[in-house]
């Protein structure tokens, strides 16, 4: 925990300072999270205020302060849905992307020059949306929490409230969709 | 299988590429302002709209209890119409015109 449960609930008693004291904390990581659930960082900002504009609604309906934590990732996890849900942009997912998108990762991985690095980072990020386009919205966020903010099966528990197991199963099936689609793309690449 | 788990590899890697290609942002000079204008507004879109459904349920109280005022109120009841066409008649003009109460009843005191 990041704060101390006698500011928690200091805030939840409408406290403005208490309040701000959390944003404050909590505001990099929160974004941090969001631009990496939604990959559209012109946005993040918005969605960022939109999860912090709903804990100070709902602030009061938290029984433990020790919930804290997974109770404020819920609500980034449900704003990021929502902003998802109401795009409905993301690209279609295309073959041509994935056979760049594995040459790219190589150059990423190996370290590109350094004249190219933002570049790669920019089409690592476009390939990643891209790739994530064979899973719904849901799947996407639950994927990402897991493989890339590295969450643990308790954490992703105690954010979803339902067990390991339903969420092992939901995970597996989502990865095995990314990784088809993933490969399907190395194949339309060819060994030519 | 081998290739499976070489893809499985690279999306791995791929994945923590995506994490390294993400930092966590720095927030705008504007996000605190911003968030607190929003906090401000919704507060007070809130606020109407709970005085805009207080006074509504006010009326409503106030328009039922009105209603059922005037339910309970007695009413005088009105006079029995009447059946016949006779009972109209008598009605219409009192006993104090027997030609029309009964006009067959004139008496020929000549005998015809």
């Amino acid at each position: 925990m990041l704060v101390d449960f006698e500011l928690i609930k200091r805030a939840q008693n409408r406290d403005s300072a208490a309040f701000n004291e959390i944003v404050l904390v909590y505001r990099k990581r929160i974004l941090g999270t969001i631009t990496r659930l939604i990959a559209r960082s012109e946005d993040v900002e918005d969605v960022a205020q939109e999860v912090f504009l709903r804990l100070y609604f709902s602030l009061d309906q938290l029984r433990t302060p020790e919930v804290f934590e997974p109770w404020l990732y819920r609500l980034t996890v449900n704003a990021a849905f929502d902003y998802l849900r109401k795009q409905r942009r993301r690209q279609e997912f295309r073959m041509s992307d994935l056979s760049e998108q594995q040459v790219l990762m190589a150059d990423a991985t190996a370290g590109s020059k350094v004249e190219h690095e933002e570049q790669a980072k920019k089409k690592v990020r476009e390939s990643v949306d891209s790739l994530l386009g064979a899973v719904s919205e849901a799947d996407r966020i639950l994927l990402m929490l897991k493989e890339v903010e590295g969450l643990s099966l308790k954490e992703l528990e105690k954010i979803y409230k339902v067990n390991e197991n339903a969420l092992k199963v939901r995970l597996f099936r989502a990865r095995q969709r990314v990784l088809k689609a993933f490969g399907a793309g190395g194949k339309k690449e060819g060994p030519g | 299988m081998s290739m499976r788990g070489n893809e499985d590899e690279r999306l791995d890697a791929l994945f923590r590429a995506y994490r390294d290609a993400c930092p966590d942002p720095e927030a705008s000079a504007n996000f605190m302002p911003t968030l607190w204008a929003r906090i401000e507004s919704r507060q007070t879109f809130l606020f109407s709209f709970r005085r805009m459904a207080n006074a509504f349920v006010t009326a409503a109280v106030a328009l039922s209890i009105a209603l059922g005022a005037y339910l309970t109120i007695p009413r005088s009841t009105p006079a029995p119409t009447p059946e016949t066409y006779v009972e109209v008649l008598a009605a219409a003009h009192p006993l104090d015109n027997p030609d029309i109460v009964s006009p067959a009843m004139h008496v020929d005191l000549n005998g015809r």
